[in-house]
């Protein structure tokens, strides 16, 4: 399986939770208090629910819908609120996918070797934005090639998340300066608004 | 304390919302009147239309002066003005730059109103208006607050203008926060995210139905 880019390291801190998109797989991808990152079948075991409407607790993420909590270490359930006494059993746990971090961009991978490393950023990149446009990955690049950023160089990574969706994580010049990233955050604006019409 | 104002009020309506949030994040005590939006449609009751003859919610009349407001964004205004006076940082209207910025978001989060706001209804009440033409006009919104709030995150900001979270970025947050109601996820919208929860991390923070507390390790 491959890496897929599903977001920025800046935009999940310590403590936050996310909803992603792995090759038509629901995940969630979330940071524990200590900086663990982790990314689940994003399905409580329990009921269903999606995890990425729980809550960090410590180096727990608790599911929303009845507390049941899961550790970063593995996915294991460590506490059911409603059965307080009660130690889970290791075979309570979430599904567990690979992640990894690089050039502040966050990838995941259903699965596969674990010394393959995601591939490398061309160096002196700085992460701009991840944003979805209703479009597929080769219309993306085909609308952004047709309209170049001057100003700066620009790197664009695509995640296909539905048939007709794509996540874009943009990376810019890392020398470049705030009023040329505003400019391409409105270039990525741009693009979008010319590929879906 | 005695009350500042009284708010005729609807639990499930972000406007109204709005305004118990500033009341909890100021801690200013008000008395609060129940409404029965729905099913019962009080708020165009021959009581309520002669308080607001335009039969929407909220309606705040002040305590003292026995001012009646029924815009939103004017109550918000009112309660910054109170509980601050001309200095408070929740609307520095006077700040040659900060002042137009706030107007700015008062006036983008009235617009939500009217396309989350109407998005949601059509969702949960059955509301008969184009469901699906207000969920556009939401999403464009959301793509417009997510490029604004990414200018500022380059510049280094949290709220919508300056240093100090504004009544403009109450008057955006309620329908923002209850965008899921009407299908409109926040998955896209990093930037969105990290603003809603700074907002949900204020002091005094209040929740409503659709919109959680953070929940600390107890």
């Amino acid at each position: 399986m491959t890496w897929r880019p599903v977001g920025l390291t800046r935009d999940v801190p310590a403590g936050r939770v996310m909803r992603a998109w792995v090759d038509g797989q629901d995940a969630v991808v979330w940071r524990s208090t200590r900086g663990v990152l982790s990314a689940w079948d994003n399905r409580c075991p329990h009921r269903g629910m999606a995890l990425s409407h729980g809550f960090v607790r410590g180096e727990d993420l608790a599911c929303l819908y009845h507390g049941w909590h899961y550790g970063a270490e593995g996915g294991v359930c460590s506490l059911i609120p409603s059965h307080p006494d009660l130690t889970p059993p290791d075979t309570i746990k979430t599904r567990a996918f690979q992640s990894a971090e690089s050039d502040g961009v966050i990838w995941v991978r259903l699965e596969g070797s674990p010394d393959l490393a995601p591939p490398a950023i061309a160096p002196g990149l700085d992460p701009l934005r991840s944003f979805e446009i209703r479009a597929r990955e080769g219309d993306i690049a085909h609308g952004a090639a047709a309209k170049p950023f001057e100003p700066a160089i620009l790197s664009l990574l695509f995640n296909p998340i539905a048939h007709d969706r794509t996540l874009v994580t943009v990376l810019i010049d890392a020398q470049a300066t705030s009023d040329q990233r505003k400019l391409a955050s409105r270039w990525c604006e741009d693009v979008r608004r010319e590929v879906e019409a | 304390m005695s009350a500042a104002f009284t708010l005729y009020d609807y639990v499930l309506s972000g406007n109204c919302y709005k305004i118990r949030l500033f009341a909890s994040l100021l801690a200013m005590p008000y008395q609060s009147v129940a409404i029965d939006f729905y099913p019962g449609y009080e708020h165009r009751s021959e009581r309520m239309l002669s308080l607001n003859p335009a039969g929407t919610l909220p309606v705040m009349v002040t305590s003292a002066g026995g001012q009646v407001l029924t815009e939103t964004n004017a109550m918000l205004a009112w309660m910054a003005l109170h509980d601050g006076g001309a200095q408070t940082p929740w609307f520095p209207a006077v700040d040659p730059a900060l002042g137009p910025q706030v107007q700015q978001g008062l006036a983008f989060g009235a617009g939500l109103t009217d396309s989350i706001g109407l998005a949601r209804l059509h969702a949960m009440l059955d509301w008969p208006v184009d469901g699906e033409a207000a969920k556009r006009a939401g999403l464009k919104h959301l793509r417009a607050l997510e490029l604004h709030l990414t200018d500022r995150q380059i510049d280094g900001g949290l709220w919508w203008a300056g240093a100090h979270p504004t009544i403009a970025d109450l008057a955006c947050f309620p329908y923002v926060a209850l965008s899921p109601d009407a299908g409109l996820e926040h998955d896209g919208f990093p930037a969105i995210r990290r603003w809603l929860y700074a907002v949900r991390s204020l002091p005094g923070f209040a929740t409503m139905p659709g919109i959680h507390p953070l929940h600390e390790l107890r």
